[in-house]
């Protein structure tokens, strides 16, 4: 065996190791709210916003709070760290990163939402165009 | 009708193009090489044909089409309304149907002279079919009651289509897909020459011709994806210019083989090493556009992607893995079959050659493709390891590309220097040691002023050296030959792009703001005073913000408007580029002071009076001609008035009609005004037809004089987040040295395509 071939095997395989190692690590598990408060890390909350809950932007912690609901029907308050997202009013479901705090709220570093590039058609829609 | 036939006729035409260039090949019969020909000029033709035709369906509404229905209305404009012919997923597929056909014109023509035509046909060809076979899945044609039989009566013309999204109803719209698709298309030309190579036993000569092609494909490909960078960032409001997102990863990937391809060409070109590595590259760049495309559009990624893809449908997704595993499996077999073939000759490399340079540098481009391609398809191996999709976090690229990034630094510089002083080992550290001093002065006062982190210093550090080796080389050659700058050119504007990467992402700043209107608000340096806001257009509404910061004054008006559409708030920020700088402000919300508690809804039954405030009013009829019934059914505008009559405190009784007006499922109100302080608009329209005299309304009376009056003590106040993205230009800027770069080197390679046409012709012959 060459040295150099040596050389290039380490290189690649410690390489392999560092990304499964990221991978890995910044892999985080989607959950439902009962799922996120019995986790004690950095989850994904999946679900939607309810529209029909006060949500508010308080200026000066720079805090966004609204209520999600979750696929499951249950309901929670995310705190969220910065504004509402852009497009937060369209999006057909939201996900928020973050973890379950003492206080009883999801503390949110992110949130994401799934803001179609395309809206699925209904056929009722056609009738209400007509 | 028309459609799907023009589409079948091109996918027959194409089929037989494909087989007669084959069989071209193999027998070498002339009429099978013109069929072939022909045959490919017909399937152009006919995709031109079923474009056009879809096109002038949507110029002219034919809203009983679905796909025209479902994007398209008649308020937009004509650049926005062509550009919903790719706003769909079938619409999309017949764009990239299209661009391919067109270059399989140039193609034909380029291949023909340097002798490459039937065996590069043959799988570019297949490339169109493929396509052609995803519209006739995925037809684009369905008429609104195919799509919803037994929903919709059969023969039903909507009045007006559903409209483009608002997100999409940009200039950006109408330039970056054509940019995007047409370079997803120019990536299957390097895929049918390395296939023709194998094909052909032809292991050294295909690279000539191919590569004006591959760099073509890069240039293309990263102007497009850059363009999108630039959309999400002006328009978008997403606060950056790249998010690590699927759709924008998808693209990256095959952008990054094709790169890492032209590198290794280049040694190929010197050494005749890297003969495999050279057709699996350039085979990888195509296959990957294929597996980003199924990524994002087959749903796989489901959940966890900012975009939402709807399932496109059973058939269309498994054609989409049917294309992949074909392509993929018939470049497999035939490297396979062909794989002992394929010369290997020892060629000694010293680590002080170009060629070292040149082969770490493409493996590490082929690493980060890997690895953005593992973090992308984390839904799917997390699906299958765990059960349940989960997505990377955006800190996984973050992580992984940053080391690469700053070897790709070091070696765009090392392999440029090695380039020009083919050197000893003693020779190459004195080349190094001016642009890795100028590199280590640079880095060391961002260190001193700013930068913290020791990787994103060495980043900036390889960032730097690159480009003092990139200009120092650049200048000498541009000296002896300038079209031999073309890589030196593309590195300067690399190495730039990177340092703007770090000031723009790493040092930007974010405050969100209350900005009451007339208030000066200090932020981040900053002095800002929202002064009101205007309206565009029917739509739209502009908040105008001064900006001050030392001597100099701005106005930045991002957008803000309320939309039926999906009955959803836009935005869009504004920018002051202030050349090291941008200032930019994307607005959050707009609270307006105690307007709604000047207004009181009410509803009345006909007949009925009550008195709200100081008016009594009572509700007479519904104002509805029946010429305006007749108008309604016709799908034309519709006035619905509901008559009224109003006393204010002890004047006069009058009678008024404030209306709806309806058109096209849009609705504006016609409010009325009572003497200076009370505004009456419809709220709510409850007829009766049976029992006329149970007909209610529900009209809504704004109380003006309090609205204003408590509006004058305070404004209302605009949320908004300001931020400040440090030499941002340079990201841009570098993006346009790189793609010079590329342009001059496509001439350059072009011109010695042609030069050695006539050495491949005679290889032919053999």
């Amino acid at each position: 065996m060459k040295p150099r071939i040596v050389i290039g095997s380490v290189v690649v395989i410690a390489f392999i190791i560092f990304g499964s190692y990221s991978f890995m690590e910044s892999n985080v598990e989607y959950t439902d709210i009962a799922g996120a408060m019995t986790k004690h890390k950095k989850v994904q909350l999946k679900g939607s916003w309810n529209k029909d809950k006060q949500s508010s932007f308080d200026a000066r912690s720079s805090q966004f709070t609204f209520w999600l609901v979750d696929d499951a029907g249950r309901e929670c308050r995310v705190v969220l760290d910065g504004a509402a997202p852009n497009n937060f009013e369209l999006a057909t479901s939201v996900v928020a990163k973050g973890r379950f705090t003492e206080e009883g709220y999801f503390h949110a570093t992110e949130v994401l939402t799934k803001c179609p590039s395309k809206y699925e058609a209904q056929p009722s829609e056609l009738k209400k165009t007509s | 009708m028309i459609g799907g036939i023009l589409v079948k006729a091109a996918f027959a035409a194409c089929l037989v193009s494909v087989i007669s260039y084959f069989q071209y090949h193999r027998r070498g019969k002339q009429v099978l090489l013109t069929t072939g020909r022909l045959a490919y000029f017909f399937t152009v033709a006919a995709v031109f044909a079923t474009a056009g035709y879809f096109l002038s369906l949507i110029l002219t509404h034919q809203f009983q089409y679905t796909y025209v229905w479902s994007y398209s209305s008649r308020e937009l404009s004509t650049p926005l309304l062509v550009s919903t012919f790719y706003a769909g997923q079938e619409g999309s597929f017949m764009l990239w149907t299209m661009y391919t056909s067109l270059i399989g014109i140039f193609l034909v023509l380029h291949s023909r002279s340097k002798g490459y035509e039937p065996e590069v046909m043959t799988f570019f060809g297949l490339i169109e079919l493929a396509l052609l076979l995803m519209l006739i899945v995925k037809n684009p044609f369905l008429y609104v009651w195919e799509s919803w039989p037994g929903q919709v009566a059969s023969g039903f013309v909507p009045v007006n289509g559903r409209g483009l999204n608002p997100l999409l109803q940009n200039y950006w719209m109408v330039i970056h897909p054509q940019v995007l698709f047409s370079g997803f298309s120019s990536m299957g030309v390097p895929y049918a020459y390395a296939m023709a190579a194998l094909l052909k036993k032809d292991y050294k000569n295909w690279i000539r011709p191919a590569t004006p092609w591959l760099v073509l494909g890069a240039t293309i490909l990263g102007t497009g994806i850059m363009m999108g960078g630039f959309w999400a960032y002006e328009t978008l409001g997403w606060g950056g210019y790249w998010g690590w997102d699927p759709v924008e990863n998808s693209s990256l990937v095959p952008w990054l083989f094709c790169v890492a391809s032209i590198h290794t060409t280049l040694s190929q070109r010197k050494t005749g090493g890297f003969a495999r590595t050279n057709l699996v590259l350039a085979i990888m760049c195509f296959i990957m556009v294929l597996y980003s495309t199924f990524l994002t559009r087959s749903g796989v990624l489901g959940e966890t992607s900012v975009h939402s893809f709807v399932d496109p449908g059973m058939w269309a997704y498994w054609l989409l893995i049917g294309m992949m595993v074909t392509f993929t499996s018939l470049s497999a077999v035939l490297l396979w079959i062909r794989r002992k073939e394929i010369p290997r000759p020892a060629v000694r490399q010293s680590l002080y050659t170009r060629e070292m340079a040149l082969f770490i540098g493409s493996t590490t481009l082929v690493a980060c493709a890997l690895l953005i391609t593992a973090g992308t398809s984390s839904p799917i191996i997390t699906e299958i390891l765990h059960g349940t999709k989960s997505a990377v976090d955006t800190s996984y690229y973050v992580a992984t590309i940053l080391p690469l990034g700053i070897l790709i630094g070091l070696l765009a510089g090392v392999g440029q220097l090695l380039w020009w002083n083919r050197a000893s080992r003693a020779d190459f550290w004195k080349t190094l040691r001016t642009p890795a001093l100028l590199a280590a002065g640079a880095t060391l006062v961002l260190v001193f002023f700013s930068v913290r982190e020791p990787l994103v210093a060495l980043f900036v550090f390889a960032a730097a050296f690159s480009l003092f080796a990139n200009v120092q080389v650049g200048l000498k050659i541009a000296r002896g030959n300038p079209k031999f700058a073309g890589g030196s050119v593309a590195h300067i504007g690399l190495a730039i792009m990177f340092l703007g990467f770090v000031a723009s992402s790493k040092y930007d700043r974010k405050e969100t703001l209350a900005l009451t209107q007339g208030k000066p608000v200090h932020s981040m340096g900053y002095t800002l005073t929202y002064t009101g806001y205007r309206a565009i257009d029917k739509e739209r509404y502009a908040f105008e913000v001064n900006v001050e910061s030392g001597k100099q004054r701005y106005t930045v008006a991002p957008i803000m408007y309320y939309t039926s559409y999906n009955d959803g708030l836009m935005r869009n920020p504004d920018i002051a580029n202030l050349y090291t700088k941008d200032f930019y402000l994307a607005p959050l919300s707009l609270e307006q002071k105690n307007d709604s508690a000047a207004v009181q809804n009410v509803e009345l039954k006909r007949g009925e009076t009550k008195m709200i405030g100081k008016l009594r009013i009572t509700f007479v009829e519904f104002d509805f001609p029946v010429m305006q019934k007749a108008a309604m059914l016709e799908g034309k505008e519709v006035r619905i008035g509901a008559r009224l009559l109003v006393r204010e405190g002890s004047g006069k009784e009058q009678p008024v009609t404030p209306a709806k007006i309806i058109n096209a499922g849009e609705q504006r109100d016609e409010a009325v005004r009572i003497g200076d302080s009370y505004e009456i608009t419809i709220a709510g329209m409850h007829p009766d037809r049976e029992a006329k005299e149970n007909s209610r309304v529900e009209i809504a009376v704004k109380d003006i004089q309090a609205g204003a009056h408590e509006g004058s003590s305070e404004g209302d106040v605009l949320m908004a987040e300001a931020s400040e993205k440090p030499f941002i230009n340079l990201v841009w800027s570098g993006v346009i040295i790189v793609v010079v770069g590329f342009l001059v080197t496509i001439v350059r390679r072009g011109q010695e395509a042609r030069l050695t046409a006539g050495a491949a012709a005679a290889a032919e012959g053999e």
